[in-house]
């Protein structure tokens, strides 16, 4: 990265003045924390007391021996606290709201586990946590919504455009303008104006490095590849940037969604409607039409179908360091229910892309070759989504019962 | 560059304050929006700031960003929005027309095509999401003698100001509080030694915006700017009686402008 904020040519800063100051502000005491070896000693014991890292790296025999490939391993982020790697980023960001003297956290939630995160690290550290979520995601993945009223955060539903997240991001950007003051907007993705793609990577980087270690410990080697799903791209980011000197091959699973028709998927590379563009704060590869307006996404998964892509990565798949592939709902169903079957690991549906992914890939390598997939999320989350894709009638009849059975209290 | 300069110092001379409204283009749909454009030209404000939607605007609050969203329905395009805000421009010499946008329509079309297409019908340029930092990226609007009209705000420290202010031309927009646009809370305290302080930094004409909706809004700016930037407000009054509401609502805000 360079001190601009750029990745190649995408990142850097496009936000309205009225932020400039809060940027600026932003930029240079994340500078003085990482210079701080007190700030970052605080962040990794957090990590390790409240969060409960080290994740395992967990062999998947049984799966392994099923596709008849490669060696599969998961990194288990579903074993963070609150279930997913969406801890370690905020746990550091909600360290240094502390240090800035903020007294109040703002963040954007697509799939809710960064509302939840947030949350709950709010609660922790003592901030008032305001959550803007996508009305259309509330209705998805209204499990998190509750825990994170219970947690004390204001849950915010945002109606505007698609009613997702990245209509959720500029209502969070639109707080931000108006009460940077006293407020800390807590981005959840390695997305949006400089410091944050780097500074998200960065904590979540504490992923890959521990994959290192484990690996080398666990099989003697570094893997032959990493696959991770890619929405905003922060698990991505996480596990892949340790490895980008190594000679590890790093591969991004995109939602496939439906297909590949405008509004069917959340491709944001190796599809026509992706290029280059400036929103949301920040320079990416953007879904648009040809006005340069941002096209409405889709995915199985409410975690993914964000509109845009970190910088980072937009730049490493142009330098050939990543490799994006993508996996259609329909394959990400299969594999949910691979995992589940053969390994007695419940993945979240965002995760279930990477293992998608990597079960289609690892078919066709040896079987003295590992692979590592980021299990970036557990399912937990997901039950209604995932009953419903299922088409599974018993839940359904459980609901209706349950609810029978509340009214008639 | 200095023609909407000398434009706004040439009105100020026998009026107190300018007025610059704000329509968003495609909303309710293209013929509507461009009958309320006329409306306003006809009743004489000075300045008109046409917005061509994009569909994350984020410097805008909720009125402004609902009716991007609704013009977009329309399929806008960006040369259709040129081509007919550059018609109104011409029949009506006595005012002078902006184009507001945010970067990304502006970099799809791209700047060069852009200067091309805007020469020499309209007045300026506001993109919200350009930084000064940045501004290499629309070096085609300055080699045409496009003013991009910068924004300052509150809270802004002097130095960036002053560079501000050293590669501005037209007039600086001045955000009158924290927020997005159309919000109600309070302008600043120190509304006045704020405009004071940008005052001691530059020749150029002060426009001032966001959340100005009355009368007495625009009152106080009297002799403290040069224009008065109202834009929400006529979209809620659109919303209250249409396009007769929005003209009752401009004269009130003329008032003895009128």
């Amino acid at each position: 990265m360079r001190d601009d904020g750029y990745f190649g040519q995408y990142g850097g800063s496009y936000i309205p003045e009225i932020l400039f100051n809060s940027q600026q502000q932003l930029l240079k005491e994340y500078r003085s924390a990482m210079a701080d070896s007190a700030f970052i000693e605080q962040v990794q014991q957090e990590m390790q007391e409240y969060s409960g890292r080290p994740t395992p790296l967990t062999h998947c025999a049984r799966l392994s021996a099923q596709i008849g490939g490669a060696q599969i391993y998961l990194k288990r982020e579903d074993l963070n606290h609150s279930g997913a790697h969406k801890m370690n980023n905020v746990i550091g960001q909600g360290l240094l709201a502390k240090r800035m003297g903020k007294t109040r956290i703002i963040a954007e939630t697509g799939a809710g586990q960064h509302g939840v995160a947030s949350a709950l690290v709010a609660a922790r550290l003592g901030l008032e946590c305001t959550v803007y979520m996508g009305a259309h995601d509330i209705e998805r993945q209204y499990p998190n919504v509750f825990w994170m009223k219970q947690l004390g955060a204001t849950v915010i539903p945002v109606t505007t455009g698609a009613a997702t997240l990245k209509d959720a991001l500029d209502e969070a950007m639109r707080d931000w303008s108006a009460s940077y003051d006293d407020t800390y907007y807590l981005i959840g993705t390695s997305c949006g104006c400089a410091p944050y793609p780097e500074m998200v990577s960065g904590f979540q980087s504490v992923i890959g490095h521990e994959v290192k270690t484990q690996a080398l410990k666990q099989f003697g080697q570094l893997p032959d590849k990493i696959y991770a799903c890619v929405g905003g791209g922060s698990n991505a980011c996480g596990i892949f940037m340790p490895f980008l000197e190594d000679s590890t091959e790093l591969v991004g699973v995109e939602a496939g969604g439906r297909g590949p028709q405008v509004g069917d998927h959340a491709c944001r590379f190796n599809t026509p409607q992706a290029r280059f563009g400036i929103a949301q704060g920040f320079s990416t590869r953007f879904l648009q039409d040809d006005q340069g307006q941002l096209l409405p996404t889709h995915s199985i998964s409410a975690g993914l179908d964000y509109v845009g892509v970190s910088p980072i990565l937009a730049d490493l798949a142009d330098r050939g360091e990543v490799r994006m592939i993508s996996a259609t709902d329909e394959e990400v169903m299969t594999a949910f229910s691979q995992l589940a079957k053969n390994e007695g690991i419940i993945p979240a549906l965002e995760s279930s892309h990477a293992v998608a992914g990597g079960l289609r890939e690892a078919a066709t390598l040896s079987p003295d070759q590992h692979i590592v997939i980021n299990l970036s999320g557990r399912g937990d989350k997901d039950l209604f989504n995932i009953a419903r894709a299922l088409n599974d009638q018993p839940f359904n009849t459980f609901l209706r019962t349950y609810l029978d059975e509340e009214e008639n209290r | 560059m200095k023609q909407l300069t000398s434009f706004i110092q040439r009105k100020r001379e026998s009026q107190p304050i300018l007025l610059m409204t704000h329509v968003v283009y495609g909303y309710p749909t293209i013929p509507e929006s461009l009958e309320i454009m006329e409306m306003l030209l006809k009743e004489g404000v000075e300045l008109l700031e046409v917005q061509f939607p994009f569909s994350d605007p984020v410097a805008d609050g909720p009125v402004i960003t609902e009716a991007c969203h609704v013009a977009l329905e329309q399929k806008v395009t960006l040369n259709q929005c040129i081509e007919d805000i550059s018609v109104l421009a011409s029949t009506y010499p006595e005012s002078r027309v902006l184009l507001m946008s945010y970067l990304n329509p502006l970099i799809q079309i791209g700047f060069d095509h852009l200067a091309e297409k805007l020469s020499p019908s309209i007045s300026g340029m506001i993109i919200p999401d350009l930084p000064i930092d940045h501004k290499a990226l629309a070096t085609p609007l300055n080699d045409k003698e496009i003013p991009i009209i910068w924004i300052v705000t509150p809270g802004m420290e002097p130095s960036r100001i002053q560079k501000i202010a050293d590669q501005a031309a037209g007039m600086l927009y001045c955000v009158s509080r924290a927020g997005v646009t159309g919000q109600t809370n309070s302008p600043i305290d120190s509304l006045e030694s704020y405009l004071n302080s940008i005052r001691a930094l530059t020749q150029l004409p002060l426009a001032v915006g966001f959340g100005i909706s009355t009368r007495e809004d625009i009152a106080m700016l009297e002799n403290k700017a040069d224009v008065a930037i109202v834009g929400s407000a006529l979209l809620r009054a659109f919303h209250a009686g249409g396009i007769q509401q929005v003209k009752r609502s401009l004269l009130e805000l003329k008032g003895s402008n009128a």
